[in-house]
């Protein structure tokens, strides 16, 4: 075991890269909770605002403007795929709607892998300013990427919360959540509040590609593929609660970064989400699964 | 994309009319025979490797054909359960002297445990979380195989050794050791599986899946077991997937990690997905999409991310509007066509409507 000094500098990137899963994990339950999809292009479409950015900022855009068109293309995206797929599957099963961002996820994928080609050796990078300054914490070098990553998940997730709980469109969200059917006859306009469902949730997939570019690594499959992080805090939270996804996402997090320093571990740490998702179902009582199947069905 | 399924798949169009059944099992017979005999003798080398890549993954496509069409279960970590079978395979063909067919026995049966090991939480809840946790699943198992790497003939558990310098390739059978011989080889295999799941449908445990598909309550109180049988479900398509990664091992003769990808598992599905879950031959209309596509537009100097892309519009084309795949569309389209032909339709009218039914 190594000593504990090794470890410190890995709580603040398991914090920051929680906060990342957090900020999506809250946006993968809200979009689920309001219109039953489990988003699984949240990380393709954050990858291809990334990338885009990554473009702009090449031919001298300044940096703003490359993050606001990183959200924006996701946010896009996002949207103009619930307003054609949305009503068209809404009837569906959960498992067909998940399937179908498949569909999207690939078609992103492709058309990533077309644009952005990875052959030929071109390493990329996206690197927000904030990378440069920062602080320290004892030992421990702190940059404000690490903070902004962890501090918006704390935001997002008590934000999200207290939207979904006192705002109008929050509690039209919730109510659909319940019975779509009879949130419609109660006068809800049960399209739009799907469609700012939609549109959240893209926000939340740029923010998360932005800063996941800069965490991690600016590469389309990567990124894409981040997404199993933030499922396995979603899996664990049971698509429902905001709070739980929070946590899990906490966890998962900064287990994988505290996992690097033990040499017997450090190539497996990326299974992390895997083995967390499996013992929550695992130990989850057949109470609470057979009341979930029961709600579900 | 209609045109070269169309090509690709000769024969089939009357295969799913609603004749008697003697002229469909002739027409099956005399499509295996001419796949067993004349293809190799027609293709280069080229699409004959191709076409064993086909017959591997059509039993791939088949398992996830089975769980997706049959009980209503997605499985987004298929290719992860290949590369446990290829690895299985590899390292008892190089740790023995088994005969071949017995190994591939082997690694199905193994691959089978892993798969219900895996499956085993996640059967408990709802569909959903199968599909998650199968994702984790092949990105866990991404992950192991980029440490452990694939037996290539060292020794001790994992069978590998990173200072080998002349790495022995796979074995493949005495009998089928070039490659014209292998494609027959593998075919055969697939037949063996496809029959498997023939035998499965057409008995009990089909019924029972019938059951489950349509109301997985309803089943529960018609006195099903349905835990039981998703698991004998999934435990079936691990066990033909692992075969199936028994098959590859030979064919390739080298394995490596890097040929396991994740995202690889979502292209599967989204290939079995268009090529049809609710019939077998969707599973080979779904091999070829998979292997023998790429190696055409390969052929052409076409970029593969283009099928990526089609893939990706297939699935949401199968889920919004046909729900069946093209196994099913396309022959119905084409009967479709002829009719509209033979009534003498304007010739503004022809092409058939078939795509939003």
């Amino acid at each position: 075991m190594p000593p504990w000094s090794d470890f410190e500098p890995f709580i603040v990137s398991g914090l920051a890269l929680g906060g990342v899963y957090a900020l999506s994990g809250v946006g993968l339950v809200v979009l689920y909770r309001a219109t039953g999809v489990l988003y699984l292009a949240f990380g393709a479409v954050g990858a291809m605002g990334a990338l885009t950015a990554w473009s702009l900022g090449r031919v001298g855009a300044p940096g703003w403007v490359t993050w606001l068109v990183c959200i924006a293309v996701a946010a896009l995206i996002t949207l103009g795929y619930g307003a054609l797929f949305g009503p068209a599957l809404a009837k569906r099963d959960p498992l067909i709607k998940a399937v179908a961002t498949i569909g999207l996820t690939l078609i992103l994928y492709g058309a990533m892998d077309l644009l952005w080609t990875t052959s030929g050796g071109e390493a990329r990078s996206l690197t927000l300013p904030t990378d440069n300054g920062g602080f320290s914490l004892g030992q421990i070098q702190v940059n404000w990427t690490q903070v902004i990553a962890l501090a918006a998940g704390v935001v997002i997730t008590v934000g999200t919360g207290a939207f979904l709980r006192f705002a109008k469109l929050g509690t039209a969200m919730r109510a659909m959540a319940n019975d779509r059917e009879i949130t419609a006859t109660l006068g809800v306009p049960v399209r739009k509040v799907e469609a700012a469902a939609w549109l959240g949730c893209g926000v939340l997939a740029g923010i998360a590609g932005l800063l996941l570019a800069d965490l991690v690594a600016l590469d389309a499959t990567t990124l894409t593929f981040l997404i199993i992080s933030s499922l396995a805090a979603v899996l664990i939270a049971r698509l429902r609660s905001i709070a739980v996804t929070f946590v899990a996402a906490i966890v998962v997090g900064l287990l994988h970064d505290l996992l690097t320093p033990i040499t017997a571990l450090t190539n497996y740490r990326d299974m992390t989400p895997f083995v967390l998702a499996a013992v929550a179902l695992l130990v989850m009582p057949r109470s609470q699964v057979l009341a979930q199947s029961r709600e579900e069905a | 994309m209609r045109d070269t399924l169309i090509r690709a798949t000769p024969g089939r169009v009357g295969a799913r009319t609603s004749r008697p059944q003697l002229i469909r099992a002739a027409v099956v017979t005399v499509l295996l025979l001419f796949t067993l005999f004349a293809l190799p003798q027609i293709l280069s080398l080229y699409y004959i490797d191709t076409m064993t890549q086909v017959a591997v993954y059509s039993m791939v496509t088949l398992a996830l054909g089975v769980l997706a069409g049959r009980v209503g279960l997605v499985s987004l970590g298929q290719v992860a359960v290949l590369a446990i079978g290829a690895w299985v395979a590899a390292r008892l063909l190089f740790a023995t002297t088994q005969p071949y067919l017995l190994i591939l026995l082997e690694a199905g049966l193994i691959t089978m445990a892993a798969g219900v090991l895996i499956g085993l939480p996640a059967l408990r809840l709802r569909g959903l979380y199968l599909a998650l946790i199968t994702l984790m699943f092949a990105g866990a198992i991404t992950v192991v195989l980029a440490t452990v790497n694939f037996p290539n003939g060292g020794h001790g558990f994992t069978g590998y050794n990173g200072s080998l310098v002349h790495i022995p390739p796979i074995r493949r059978p005495s009998i089928a050791g070039s490659d014209p011989a292998y494609f027959r080889y593998s075919v055969i295999v697939a037949t063996l599986m496809f029959l498997l799941v023939l035998a499965h449908i057409k008995t009990k445990p089909g019924r029972a899946w019938a059951a489950i598909r349509q109301s997985e309550a309803a089943a529960l109180a018609a006195g099903i077991n349905t835990w039981l049988y998703k698991l004998w479900a999934f435990a079936l398509a691990s066990f033909i997937t692992g075969v199936a990664g028994g098959v590859l091992a030979g064919a390739v003769h080298y394995l490596y990690s890097i040929g396991f990808p994740t995202q690889d598992s979502i292209t599967l599905l989204a290939v079995t997905l268009m090529g049809g879950v609710y019939s077998m031959w969707g599973a080979v209309v779904a091999a070829l999409l998979y292997q023998f596509l790429p190696a055409l537009l390969n052929n052409w100097g076409v970029s593969a991310d283009w099928l990526i892309i089609l893939f990706g519009l297939g699935v949401l084309q199968v889920l919004t509007t046909a729900p069946a795949g093209l196994a099913d569309q396309v022959p119905r389209d084409l009967a479709r066509l002829g009719r509209l032909l033979r009534s003498r339709l304007p010739r503004s009218e022809k092409p058939a409507p078939g795509s939003t039914e």
